[in-house]
């Protein structure tokens, strides 16, 4: 019977992702990459009150997944302007001169997080933007046709609230949850016919539940509001896991 | 993850043999003889003829004790199977220090003396087995449990148990936890299934087995996913 030698039945082939040597090439990370632009790279303003940048010079077709679209113009959050200037892609300017910031100051952004984005939202968002994924901020519409430049008034753009349901303040206070677990970003498959106009469904919803496992009531609280398949994210030593914790019920059998 | 069947007809011999029906059958012959164990700090140990042995070994309660008997079979039970088998079907009788336990409060109140976990750890198990899953010790798995379809000569275990309950245990409370049982389950082709045995407060009842009423199952897996096994474009066919 297998319970003999357990040992022995290990196999890479049981599950995906797990070599029987070592697994670092299954994890993010890395050096940080040299600032180093490409030619004819794409051009965006940081706008400090919005702790967003806005896009003046769009380049490639890298714009079908990259930034939010708001009366006709396109602004990226920070770990987009981040993502693509660390791959060369994209030149941020200040906000009143036309100085390059350098990664020095972006990542200085990142960590003190007031732009809705820590470092390990950031490290996800890179691991599976750089293997095609398409990740937009969890509850932030791709487009919004009629919308001024955007703001905290129009929707939420911090990283795992939810755009707010305006009915009543009793319906409100009625769904506040103490919850440690936040809802980041949507994610969806590599698609090269991805349309901002109409994204679809996302394939999951990436969380954060910090330095602990997500509890059994976090994740409830959280999948109550959110359709979508939740995959938490877990970032140590800039290594990316991630993990699935479906309720299920197991059949009866005969 | 799909069962996996230990050889070619495994699947048609135990669908032609449910474990209901072996369980049936096992109730009314132990309930026949009168079968008695006796209790111990750890386990049960059961006297049976060889025909209940073979019945209880294709149920999968206990394990054979090797002796020279020839009439007489020693099986060693778990407590959680013993209290399943007393309690749940009521076919055995059970013997502390020579004395017979006529009722299931005093079993109850050995057991969790013995046992600390024991009332969650027996919720866990009759929840499974009364869905019919055959359950076995996990030990060592590093869980608690493991859980297979049929008999394990039939099928591999599909799933590894974690049993946790509030203000129990503290395992997978740190995410070195997670990857832990995750990666080792994994490793040895089951799924990770976490039963959250939880209790609606009455300290009243807590000693006795009718606390089980008072007890809920929820049932979680937990899955690595692997993005790099996961990225087919969305438009490709």
């Amino acid at each position: 019977m297998e319970e003999k030698d357990w040992e022995a039945s290990s196999s890479s082939e049981n599950e995906g992702g797990f070599p029987n040597d070592d697994d670092e090439e299954f994890h993010s990370g890395g050096s940080v990459p040299k600032l180093q632009f490409r030619v004819g790279s794409s051009k965006a303003r940081w706008i400090t009150e919005l702790g967003m940048a806005e896009v003046e010079v769009k380049r490639g077709k890298l714009w079908t997944t990259t930034g939010i679209i708001r009366s006709g113009k396109t602004y990226c959050f920070i770990e987009e302007a981040l993502y693509l200037s660390e791959i060369g892609e994209l030149q941020i300017l200040g906000n009143e001169d036309d100085i390059v910031i350098p990664l020095k100051d972006l990542y200085e952004k990142i960590a003190e997080e007031k732009s809705g984005c820590s470092w390990e939202n950031y490290e996800v968002y890179r691991y599976l933007k750089g293997l095609g994924y398409i990740l937009g901020r969890h509850g932030v519409s791709w487009t919004l046709k009629d919308a001024a430049r955007p703001n905290g008034e129009e929707e939420s753009a911090c990283a795992g609230e939810c755009p707010a349901d305006n009915d009543t303040v009793t319906k409100l206070l009625g769904d506040m949850q103490i919850c440690d677990a936040k809802a980041v970003f949507d994610v969806y498959l590599p698609n090269s016919r991805f349309k901002k106009s109409s994204p679809g469904e996302p394939s999951f919803v990436a969380c954060f539940s910090g330095d602990s496992p997500p509890s059994k009531e976090d994740i409830k609280v959280l999948q109550k509001r959110i359709a979508a398949p939740l995959t938490f994210c877990h970032i140590a030593q800039g290594r990316a896991s991630f993990f699935s914790f479906s309720s299920i019920d197991l059949p009866v059998l005969s | 993850m799909a069962p996996r069947w230990k050889w070619k007809g495994a699947e048609a011999k135990a669908l032609a043999e449910p474990v209901s029906k072996t369980v049936s059958e096992l109730r009314s012959s132990l309930t026949q003889t009168e079968a008695l164990g006796f209790l111990s700090s750890c386990n049960v140990l059961l006297s049976v003829e060889s025909e209940e042995a073979e019945l209880l070994d294709r149920c999968c309660f206990g394990r054979l004790v090797v002796g020279a008997e020839k009439d007489k079979r020693w099986i060693q039970l778990s407590f959680e199977e013993a209290f399943f088998l007393f309690y749940k079907l009521k076919c055995i009788k059970i013997c502390l220090h020579g004395r017979s336990l006529e009722n299931e409060v005093d079993l109850w109140r050995s057991m969790s003396s013995f046992k600390q976990d024991f009332a969650i750890l027996y919720k866990a198990y009759s929840h499974l087995r009364s869905k019919n899953w055959i359950v076995r010790s996990g030990l060592q798995y590093g869980v608690d449990f493991v859980v297979y379809r049929h008999h394990p000569s039939l099928v591999h275990s599909e799933y590894a148990v974690l049993v946790q309950s509030i203000g129990g245990n503290d395992r997978l409370k740190v995410w070195s936890d997670i990857h832990c049982s995750v990666r080792l389950t994994g490793s040895v082709a089951k799924s990770l299934l976490v039963l959250y045995v939880n209790r609606k407060v009455n300290t009243e009842k807590m000693n006795l087995p009718l606390c089980l009423e008072d007890y809920t199952v929820e049932e979680q897996t937990i899955r690595r996913w692997s993005p790099e096994l996961s990225r087919e474009d969305e438009t490709r066919t």
